[in-house]
């Protein structure tokens, strides 16, 4: 009998397992940038361990202390934050967070973000020298920064300029993570493929604000910030979609993602793999149930691989 | 985890309920603690979103009990859970109100619903330390007899209404004026405008003065920066720091780690 059952958990798990192009992963389910912490924060509440990657809160050069109050809002079915890309700074998560994460057998994926070119590539560089992160995803759509951030994401030139920069100074498996805030998401793919980026990821939070009608006044400090949970999922899907029809490297779909159905969905869609975001902070260990409820499908239906971009149209 | 309703009911006002539930988790919440609750179940409603922040309000073998205002779509669906229904709660989170010094005189200062993490700092005060005060402000007299719990445990209570319905007519803080001594501290809970206000009042008799402070909140557990507020000069020269965590390094803060002018 043990025999047997060991037979079908090893099935089970090369049946959830996925490739990104140079980056294997043990099944698609990765948590978001900037809902996940350093990883460390949600051993307590689940086993980080079961994951496909954990993706690092964006960091910078230096430390940033982030937006003043208040920094998020609900809404309908989500929320819009302007955190203002908060973070200890790539030397602190070097020498703090990272001797202790590397322990964990899922896959690092280290976030970054600058307000030049220059910086991305200096950050690339200096991530590259240590052990323990297998990949970069560049955060090129970032809607909280005045300076930077935006442009790069919006501009297909300026966002290959940046993916050809990070790919010049690392060896590691680059993913750029896109923004929705641009009109042809399509563009945007092809360019920062041309640029040598190894996988694409979106979407990105949406520019969005809330307004307190009594005090006539923004709710948010930032008076803008991005829409994220549930709300977003039908957009996120429509991106996703648009950009398989012209990506020739893996796709990683992020928007509104709860449930395994959610992720099923998504990899219909045409994601290779997925990002839990906000459901993280509703429930801790949302992204260990998506891999669960991920694991019980391919029971049923047999390799995840074969979803990947199944849709019938 | 997955909570059980031992009862839900209201308390004092139509507007203000006990929700107690069963508690199995290994950790029993300490004075100033709070609870992250789901509102709506998340396997069939994705609306509202975020769990709720709530101080624990008394807790004892297996379960806990929380006193709320029902202000929202949130606290009005809560308002309806009944008997046997589950609702899911993570906690006990952030951090608990230092035990007060055998030397120190405890003032406790309660704005409105405030007043809820102060049921089990009274409770678990010593017996010499039962000489503790508390200031309640209310806006009516109605809303008043939410202290009636703390008064059965013994403690002082001195209210003040706005409306001068009741007690002194006025703000809390004009009361608790008259009443600091040199080796008084203060612990604070209510509005922000009340803590405001009390903190000045600490920093000008100098004593020591602990708040408990609210702010937006999507995680509790420290991780969306979401709940960030600017911490003051003092914390910024010496931690290198510009904000403080409401949810993982308060929600009990010292006054003087907080830059009042900025909220
Ligand atoms: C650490 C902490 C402990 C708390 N303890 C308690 C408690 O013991 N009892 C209790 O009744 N409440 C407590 N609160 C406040 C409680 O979390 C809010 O009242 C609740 O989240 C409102 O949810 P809602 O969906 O009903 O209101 P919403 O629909 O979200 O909002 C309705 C109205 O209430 C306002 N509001 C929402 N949240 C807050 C807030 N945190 N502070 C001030 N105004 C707000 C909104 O601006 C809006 O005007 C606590 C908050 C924090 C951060
Ligand atoms: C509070 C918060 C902070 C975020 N911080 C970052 C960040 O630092 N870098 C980044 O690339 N994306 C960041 N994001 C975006 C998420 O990674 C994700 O793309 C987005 O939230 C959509 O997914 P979701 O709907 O599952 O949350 C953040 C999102 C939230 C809600
Ligand atoms: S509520 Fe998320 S960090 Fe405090």
């Amino acid at each position: 009998m043990g025999k047997v059952i060991k037979k079908s958990t090893k099935k089970t798990s090369t049946q959830l397992s996925v490739r990104l192009g140079t980056l294997e992963l043990a099944n698609p389910v990765i948590t978001a940038s900037g809902t996940f912490g350093y990883g460390l924060e949600f051993k307590a509440y689940m086993n980080i361990d079961n994951l496909g990657a954990i993706i690092t809160k964006g960091l910078s050069l230096k430390p940033r202390k982030g937006n003043p109050g208040p920094r998020i809002v609900e809404t309908p079915s989500g929320m819009i934050n302007a955190i203002g890309l908060a973070n200890i700074g790539v030397e602190a998560f070097i020498n703090e967070k990272l001797p202790l994460l590397k322990k964990t057998k899922t896959k690092i994926i280290a976030n970054i973000f600058g307000e030049t070119v220059r910086e991305y590539s200096e950050l690339a560089k200096r991530l590259s020298d240590v052990e323990g992160v297998s990949a970069l995803e560049i955060n090129i759509s970032c809607p909280n920064v005045k300076k930077g951030g935006m442009s790069f994401g919006t501009d297909p030139k300026e966002a290959a300029r940046v993916v050809r920069a990070v790919r010049k100074a690392t060896r590691l498996h680059v993913m750029t993570k896109l923004s929705p805030n641009v009109s042809d998401i399509k563009q945007m793919v092809r360019s920062v493929e041309s640029a040598g980026t190894d996988s694409v990821s979106l979407i990105n939070t949406i520019p969005a604000m809330a307004i307190n009608a009594e005090t006539k006044r923004p709710v948010l400090g930032n008076v803008m910030g991005g829409l994220s949970g549930p709300a977003i999922k039908p957009v996120a899907l429509r991106m996703v979609y648009e950009a398989a029809s012209v990506a020739t490297v893996p796709l990683v779909g992020i928007g509104g993602i709860t449930t395994a159905v959610d992720a099923i969905e998504f990899i219909l869609a045409g994601a290779s793999a997925v990002q839990i975001g906000t459901a993280s902070f509703i429930t801790p260990s949302a992204s260990e149930s998506v891999v669960s409820g991920l694991k019980e499908y391919v029971k049923k239906n047999g390799d995840i691989k074969k979803l990947i971009g199944a849709l019938k149209v | 985890m997955n909570s059980t309703v031992i009862y839900n009911k209201s308390i004092a006002t139509d507007v203000h309920f006990l929700l107690r539930l069963k508690w199995s988790e290994k950790k029993i919440p300490t004075p100033g603690q709070f609870v992250m609750v789901s509102v709506s179940d998340a396997s069939t409603s994705l609306d509202p979103l975020l769990r709720r922040p709530f101080s624990v309000f008394d807790a004892g073998k297996g379960w806990i009990e929380l006193l709320y205002r029902v202000v929202g779509r949130g606290t009005s669906l809560m308002s309806t859970l009944k008997k046997g229904d589950k609702v899911d709660v993570l906690g006990p989170l952030g951090k608990k109100f230092p035990t007060p010094k055998e030397k120190n005189k405890l003032i406790m200062v309660a704005g409105g619903i405030g007043i809820a993490p102060f049921y089990l700092l009274s409770k678990t005060l010593k017996n010499s330390k039962k000489d503790a005060v508390l200031f309640f402000g209310a806006r009516t007299k109605v809303d008043a007899r939410l202290s009636a719990p703390i008064k059965k445990l013994g403690i002082k209570v001195k209210v003040s209404t706005e409306d001068g319905s009741l007690g002194r007519a006025g703000y809390v803080t004009d009361a608790v004026l008259d009443f600091i001594e040199k080796d008084s501290v203060i612990y604070a809970c209510g509005p922000m405008g009340m803590l405001k206000a009390t903190a000045k009042l600490a920093k000008d008799a100098g004593v020591l003065c602990y708040v408990s402070l609210e702010s937006s909140m999507a995680c509790g557990i420290g991780v969306c920066l979401g709940c960030a507020l600017k911490a003051s000069e003092d914390v910024k020269k010496t931690k290198d720091k510009e904000y403080v965590l409401v949810c993982s390094e308060g929600p009990v803060f010292n006054s003087k780690d907080i830059e009042w002018e900025k909220l």
